[in-house]
This record gives structure tokens, sequence and C-alpha cells, in this order.
């Protein structure tokens, strides 16, 4: 009975993860491609309109994915909230400060009602970068929870607050989720824009992104080993982890070929899907810890609630998903499926 | 500032700012609702030009309600570790079901804004409900967190791990009621009388007559008519507070020492070091009959606790009579307001002056009732069971996290103040 809880508990962190960079991640990317240089004044123009139109209604109930992970972490799992919370405080309020920045931004912009050029150009300058620089901070604390740095024992501010985040592999995980959420956006943006000359530059985005997503990809491993962190280990030692490893290069491949016809439905199902199986490679490669501690892994399933706040916890998740997946669903047929007719 | 002190300023700063968003985007809702209605039964399209008015400006308050609110829901943790280790369990409850209803609301948000024309005009009228609806509701489950802070239960706790956890019961706790009640009304209270006073000045200046008095004749109405309950509810949360946290009661009335037939004091400076009030005027027995019903009740005062438990009680009994002094004062401008609406039938141009000066009343009542609450809950962060400092993170550095808050919010404060200005004089 106690496992079953966690097991359903787990699923629904993992379900708000993978909704949280899917659906968050593309309302970052939007921001950061906005940020590459264009030369043409009405492209850029356009593209802020798509990016408006695209995250107006939904980045308020995208970016509600990471409330409800941090809600069921410290319900349920109050050790890992408290530890995470106590040793990645520099990189969790860098995100915080980029949140706030980035959602108020975002909704400036929107709303001006004097959108003099240089205002448009200081506000898409500031989303962007926040954009960047939230995203960024995000993959360095996610690459700093199995490194192994992270400590108790010491007296020193470095080694306690600093250590665990500083070094190669999350700085380069951090720039791996900054062109991961970029692509995921130009994938996006295909399908949000009207006319063949802004698919098109989406589509010209998307190859340019995808390149960065290899090389930072790639820059990941390479970090990882030179830290001599046991990723390409612990992750040839599981077979889900390499069977979702699989699975997401060939969608690659599917991918260019849907692209290639700008079939905007199926690339975006494919995107999506890729980036949920590298974390699903992710989360398996790691099963079932949570953070390594002191050296030690710290398993969800050894730092739980007492099991009834578990079961109430679950019914509350359950409850509340009756009544949010429907109006979800509602509100992205309302806006994101009726475009064919128009 | 040490470092305790900085992650309670720290605290205090974002909820304090959250707030002012929080209370706008829980009330204004039902502001646009009603016109929104108004709009689709008659066909008037100054209520529909109203709607989208008011509607665009919270727009852009309700993100920053957004983003100040995620920022909150982290620092609980990144403050206070301590304390969220032992009362995550037990008060996520109320906060599972705030993330829900703050999902549903950030669906039926973007609905609203952007739906127009998109749906059927009901289906639509029905999402901005639903914004406000589940804005109430959320409002009401964090009130309940805090509650439960003032008057913990359903735990148990044996040689200091918790054992067993009752979420429910913690969650409907003896300061649940009183509590968010009074917050919920505040909400109401504050924005109607914000919004009236907004517009207001544009009646003053003869723009756009006829929208400007619709708005103010809607606000006023939900302004007047909470103010004129919330001294009632007022009065019963005191009640409570008597009998849940009496050096909460103490420290806001500056009682020294326990006595029957207390005085209540109006105005006043308490002196920590000679325990005494200093120029207050008391009014003899009136403490015992507000708390307890009866001028001749004993009303414990903050001699029946060590001085390291007492709250700061300059902080807690001034700001205590600001909110007492705007709840009296509110009361009256809406019995003036009901009187020239339906007696006279007529406002005059003297009290549209008026109704400018009382615009901002309301949330500083806010902000003054918060101070209340929660430095009169001091030292303690779970009331009689953990104090702030076994809470506090050790992470050294609070004065940072404390300035870099300050600074951001102060900016952003700024910068939506800009906007909102542009956006009210282009559009009103
Ligand atoms: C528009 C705002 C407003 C106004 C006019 C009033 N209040 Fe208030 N008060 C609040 C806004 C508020 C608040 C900000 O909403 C608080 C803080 C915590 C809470 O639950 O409500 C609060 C707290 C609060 C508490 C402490 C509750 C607790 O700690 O459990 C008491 C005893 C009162 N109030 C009493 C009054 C009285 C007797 C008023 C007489 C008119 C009054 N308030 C007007
Ligand atoms: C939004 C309205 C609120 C305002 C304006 C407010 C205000 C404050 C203030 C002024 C303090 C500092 C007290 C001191 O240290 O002297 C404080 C502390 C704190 N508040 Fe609130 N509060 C609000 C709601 C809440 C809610 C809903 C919670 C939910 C759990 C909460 C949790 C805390 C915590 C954990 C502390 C730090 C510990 C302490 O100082 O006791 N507050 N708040
Ligand atoms: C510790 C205290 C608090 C936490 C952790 C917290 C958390 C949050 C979060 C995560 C959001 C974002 C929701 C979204 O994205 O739509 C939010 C917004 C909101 N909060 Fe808070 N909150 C706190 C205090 C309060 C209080 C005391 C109230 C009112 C009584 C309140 C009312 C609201 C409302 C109505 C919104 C909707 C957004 C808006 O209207 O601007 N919150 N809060």
């Amino acid at each position: 009975m106690y496992d079953a809880s966690v097991f359903v508990l787990l699923f629904f962190v993992a379900a708000s993860i993978v909704l949280y960079v899917v659906l968050g991640g593309a309302d970052y990317g939007a921001g950061i491609i906005e940020l590459l240089p264009i030369r043409n004044s009405e492209i850029r123009r356009k593209q802020r309109e798509i990016v408006n139109r695209a995250m107006g209604p939904v980045w308020e109930a995208n970016h509600m994915w990471l409330v409800i992970i941090v809600v069921i972490l410290f319900m349920g799992f109050p050790v890992i909230f408290q530890n995470v919370m106590v040793s990645l405080h520099i990189p969790i309020v860098a995100v915080l400060i980029g949140i706030v920045a980035r959602g108020s931004v975002f909704t400036f912009r929107h709303y001006e009602v004097e959108l003099t050029p240089t205002r448009a150009k200081a506000y898409t300058i500031s989303f962007g970068l926040s954009s960047l620089w939230t995203s960024f901070w995000l993959g360095v604390t996610a690459g700093s929870l199995f490194r192994g740095l992270i400590s108790t024992q010491s007296a020193d501010f470095y080694t306690l607050y600093v250590a665990p985040w500083f070094g190669l592999f999350p700085l380069s995980l951090g720039f791996f989720t900054t062109s991961i959420f970029s692509f995921l956006a130009a994938i996006f943006l295909v399908g949000e824009s009207q006319d063949i000359e802004m698919k098109k530059y989406f589509v010209a985005r998307a190859w340019k992104t995808n390149l960065f997503v290899i090389g930072t990809g790639a820059v990941v491993f390479l970090s990882a080993s030179i830290e001599g962190y046991e990723l390409m280990n612990n992750f040839f030692k599981n077979p889900l982890a390499v069977l979702a490893f699989i699975l997401a290069n060939i969608s690659f491949f599917v991918l260019w070929f849907k692209l290639q016809k700008r079939r905007s439905f199926y690339t975006r199902l494919i995107a999506a899907a890729q980036v949920s199986f590298i974390l699903i490679g992710w989360f398996a490669m790691h099963w079932p810890n949570a953070l390594k501690l002191d050296g030690i892994y710290l398993s969800f399933f050894n730092s739980t609630a007492p099991e009834p706040v578990l079961n109430q916890l679950i019914i509350a998740l359950l409850l509340g998903s009756c009544f949010i997946f429907p109006s979800l669903f509602f509100l992205i047929r309302t806006f994101k499926m009726e475009k064919k007719e128009s | 500032m040490t470092e305790l002190e900085a992650a309670r300023y720290s605290m205090a700063f974002s909820l304090g700012f959250h707030i002012i968003f929080a209370a706008i985007g829980m009330t204004m809702p039902f502001f646009m609702s009603i016109a929104h209605y108004k709009y689709l039964k008659t066909k008037n399209s100054e209520y529909l030009d109203l709607t989208k008015m008011w509607m665009k400006g919270v727009a852009v308050l309700f993100a920053v309600g957004a983003v100040s609110g995620t920022v909150l829901s982290f620092e609980l943790g990144l403050l206070w570790p301590g304390f969220m280790k032992y009362a995550g369990p037990i008060i996520g409850m109320p906060f599972s079901w705030e993330g829900t209803a703050f999902f549903l609301e950030a669906v039926a948000i973007g609905l609203f804004l952007y739906g127009w024309d998109r749906m059927h005009p009901w289906v639509h009228w029905a999402a901005g409900l639903v914004v406000g609806v589940s804005g109430f509701a959320s409002g009401i489950f964090v009130v309940a967190a805090n509650s439960w802070m003032n008057s913990p239960q359903g735990f148990e706790i044996v040689d200091g791990v918790i054992t067993s956890v009752d979420p429910i019961k913690a969650m409907f706790n003896p300061a649940w009621l009183h509590q968010s009640m009074h917050m919920q009304v505040a909400a109401l209270q504050a924005v109607g009388f914000g919004v009236a006073g907004i517009h207001a000045y544009f009646l003053l200046k003869a723009r756009k007559t006829e929208i400007n008095k619709k708005a103010f004749i809607i606000a006023m109405l939900i302004g007047s008519g909470s103010s004129l309950v919330q001294p009632l509810i007022g009065h019963f949360a005191a009640q409570r507070v008597a009998v849940l946290q009496p050096a909460k009661l103490a420290a806001m009335e500056g009682h020294y020492e326990t006595s029957t037939r207390a005085p209540l004091y109006i105005g006043g400076i308490p002196n920590d070091e000679k325990e005494v009030m200093e120029y207050g005027i008391p009014i003899p027995g009136a403490l015992s009959f507000l708390a307890f019903n009866d001028i001749d009740a004993e009303v414990i005062g903050l001699d029946q606790f060590p001085k390291e438990e007492r709250p700061p009680t300059a902080v807690v009994h001034i700001s205590f009579q600001i909110m007492v002094m705007i709840g009296s004062l509110l009361a009256l401008v809406s019995t003036l307001f009901f009187y020239f609406l339906f007696i006279k039938k007529n406002i005059p141009s003297l009290f549209y002056k008026l109704a400018i000066v009382t615009s901002p009343l309301g949330f500083i009542a806010i902000e003054a009732g918060w101070i209340t609450t929660e430095v009169g809950r001091q030292p303690w962060i779970i009331y009689e069971f953990m104090k702030v400092g076994e809470a506090l993170t050790p992470v050294a550095g609070m004065q940072y996290h404390f300035f870099l808050f300050l600074f951001l919010y102060l900016g952003l404060g700024f910068l939506t103040f800009k906007l909102l200005k542009r956006m009210v004089n282009h559009y009103v």
C-alpha cells in the first residue's frame, strides 16, 4: 500500500516535470529565439506577434506545473525538498529572479499601450535574456542533483552552497537546456505561423537550434566524463535509459522528414515525445533516487511524509486532475486546434 | 541586520508585495463579471468597454501576482527549511488545493482574456467567473495554511518526530474561519475602494463620464457592502485571538498587566521597558467587553509571558490601530455612500473627492492587518511549537537575499505602476 502511494506520487512528479519542460520549456525557448539576431525588421515584428498570440493564453497555465512539483515535494517528500532548498539555494534564487522578470516583461510588452520602437526593443531583449537566464539555471539545478557534491558536512560556504552546482557538468547541462528549449519553441512556432514566409523562417530556426542541441548534448557527455561523474556508465547499465535514448534519436529523423513537409501537428508531437524520452531516460537512470547527498543516494522511498499524508495528497491530486485536465484540454482546443479553419 | 532578521524581512516583504496583487486577482474578476453580465443582458456597449478596460489591467496585475506567488512557494523552503520539513506534510493539504485552484484560475484567465469571439458568449462569461471563484477559493486555502501557524493542530510530536498527521484537521484549524473570512472581505473592500477612487478621479475630470459612473457604482457597491460587515468580522477575529493567542491580543492592545475590567486604549505608544502604555486614552472595561462580551472578564496581559516569548508590542499595537481606524473610517464612508445613492439619489462631487482620498486605505489596512497577525505571532513560527530561529536556513548571507528581492520588487513595482498609469490614461 505504502509503496503504491509513492509510485503514484512519483508518477505525478514525473508527469509534471515532463509537462513543465515541454510546455513551459517552449515558452522559455520562444524568448530565446526572439533574442537571435534578425536583419529584417518586418520578420521581427511578425515573430513578436506570433509569440504573443501563441504564449498569451497558455503561459500562466504552463507555468503552474512548476508550482505543482514544488507542492508535491514539500508535502510528500519534505526531506528532499529541504535539502534541495538549502544546498541549491543559489541556483534556485537565480531561477526565481528569472521567472519574475520573464513573466512580467512578457505581459508588459503584450499590454503596452505606447509600444515605441525603443520600448519594444527593450522589452524583447529583457524577455529574451530572462528566458535564457532562467532556462540556464533550471538546467544547472537539475545537473547538480546527482553529481555527488551536495554535502551538509562542512563549515565552508563554498563547499556547502557553491561547489554542488559550480562545475562543468551542471553548467553544460544549463546550456543544453537552453538549446533544447529553443529547439522546442522553434518547432512549436512553425505551427503557430499562418504565412509561409514565417513558417520557413521558423523551420530554419529549428535547424539552427537543432545544431545547438547536438553540440551542447555532446558537451554534456564530455563534461560528465571529464568530471568523472558516472553518467555514461549508469546510462548504459540501464536498459530503459538506453531505449529512451534510441527512441529520442530515431524521432529526430522522423521529425526532419515531417518538418520538410511542414506538418505542424506531427512535428510538435514528435518534438514533445523526443524531449519526454530524454527526460524518461534521465529518470530511469537515477530511479528511484532523488539526489545524492553526502555521497549517498537518497531514494524517494526513504524520504516520504507519513502515509496518511501521502494518501491525502494523492486524493487531492486525483480530484484536482478531474478539474485541471478537462479545463486544460478545453484551453488547448480553443486556442491551438482551430487554426486549420482560418 | 542579523541573518534571522534578514530572512524575516525578506519573507515579510515578499508577502507584503504579493498580497497587493493577490487581493486584486481574487476580486477584480467579479467586478468584470458584473460589468460583462450587464453587457450581455443589456447590450449596452459601455459595459463592454468597461469590462475590457478592467480586463487589461487585471491581465497585467495578475501576471505580477503569479510570478511573485511562485517566488513565495519556493521561499518557504529557501528561507525556512526547518519549518517546512515539519510543516510541509501538515499544511501541504491547503497548498495542494490552492495549487489546483490556481491552475483552474490560470486556465480560465487564458480563456477569458483571449477567448472573445472564440466561444459562446455565456461560456466566455462563465470563464471569467471561474477566474474569480477559483482565485477566491485559493485565497481561502492559503490563509488556512497561515492560520495553522497561528493555531496548529492535527499532528503529534513524539521525541521531535511527527507521528500521526491529520491534514484535514490541520487545515480546518480553529483560526481558519475568522482569518479567511476577514481576509476575503478585506480584499473586496480594498479593491472596491481602490477602483472607485480611480474612476472618481476621471469623473471629476469629466472624462468618459458614463463609463466611469458605471464603474464607480459597481466598485463602490462592492467596497461599501464589504466595509459594513468587516468591523463585525474583525470583532469576531479579535475574540478568537483572545482565546487562541492571548499574547497576540495583549500586544495588539498594549495590555501589559493581567486584569479584570481591562481598558481599551485609543492611540497610545506601548513602552516595553516600563511596561506601560503612554499617551493613550483608556476606556475602562472596553477591552474585556470586546474580547469576552463582559466588562468584568479577565484579560491575560503580557506579564503572563516570559520576556523572550513576547511579540514586539509597539509594532503590533500600532499596526492594529491603523487597521481598526481605517476599518471604522471606511464603514463611515460606506454609510454615506448608501445614503447618497439610495436616499438622496445623487452623489455630490465632494463625495468623489472623498473617494479619491480613501482609495489606497483598504490596501494599507491589509498590510497593517497582516503585520498584526504575523508579528503578533513572534517569536513563534508555529505557535508554541517552533520558534522562527529554529526554522531558519543555514545558508549564510540572507542580507543579500533580502536586498536582491527588495530591489527586484521595487523595480517591478515601479514598472508596473508606470505601465498601469499609461494604460489608464489611454483607456479610461
Ligand atoms: C481592508 C482591510 C481590513 C480592515 C478594514 C480591517 N482588517 Fe483586520 N485584518 C485584515 C484586514 C483588515 C487582514 C489583512 O486581512 C488580516 C491579517 C490576517 C488576517 O487573517 O486578516 C487582519 C487581521 C485581524 C486580526 C488578527 C487575526 C488573527 O491574527 O488571527 C484582528 C483581531 C482584526 N484583523 C480585527 C479587525 C477589526 C476589529 C477591524 C475593525 C474594523 C478590522 N480588523 C478591519
Ligand atoms: C500575503 C499576506 C501575508 C503577509 C502580508 C504576511 C506578512 C508577514 C510578515 C510581516 C512577517 C514577518 C513577521 C516577523 O518576522 O516579525 C511574516 C512572516 C512569515 N509568514 Fe506571513 N504574511 C502573509 C501571509 C502568509 C501566509 C499565507 C503564509 C503561509 C504559510 C505565511 C507564512 C509566513 C512565514 C513562514 C513567515 C516567517 C516566520 C515568521 O517570521 O514568523 N504568511 N509574514
Ligand atoms: C505563503 C504564502 C503564499 C504562497 C506560497 C502563494 C503562492 C502563490 C502562487 C504559486 C501563485 C501563482 C499562481 C499562478 O501562476 O496563477 C499565487 C498567486 C496568487 N495568490 Fe498567492 N501565495 C501566498 C499567499 C497568498 C495570500 C495570503 C493570498 C490571498 C489571501 C494569495 C492569493 C493569491 C491569488 C488570488 C493569486 C492569483 C494570481 C493573482 O491574482 O495575481 N496568495 N500565489
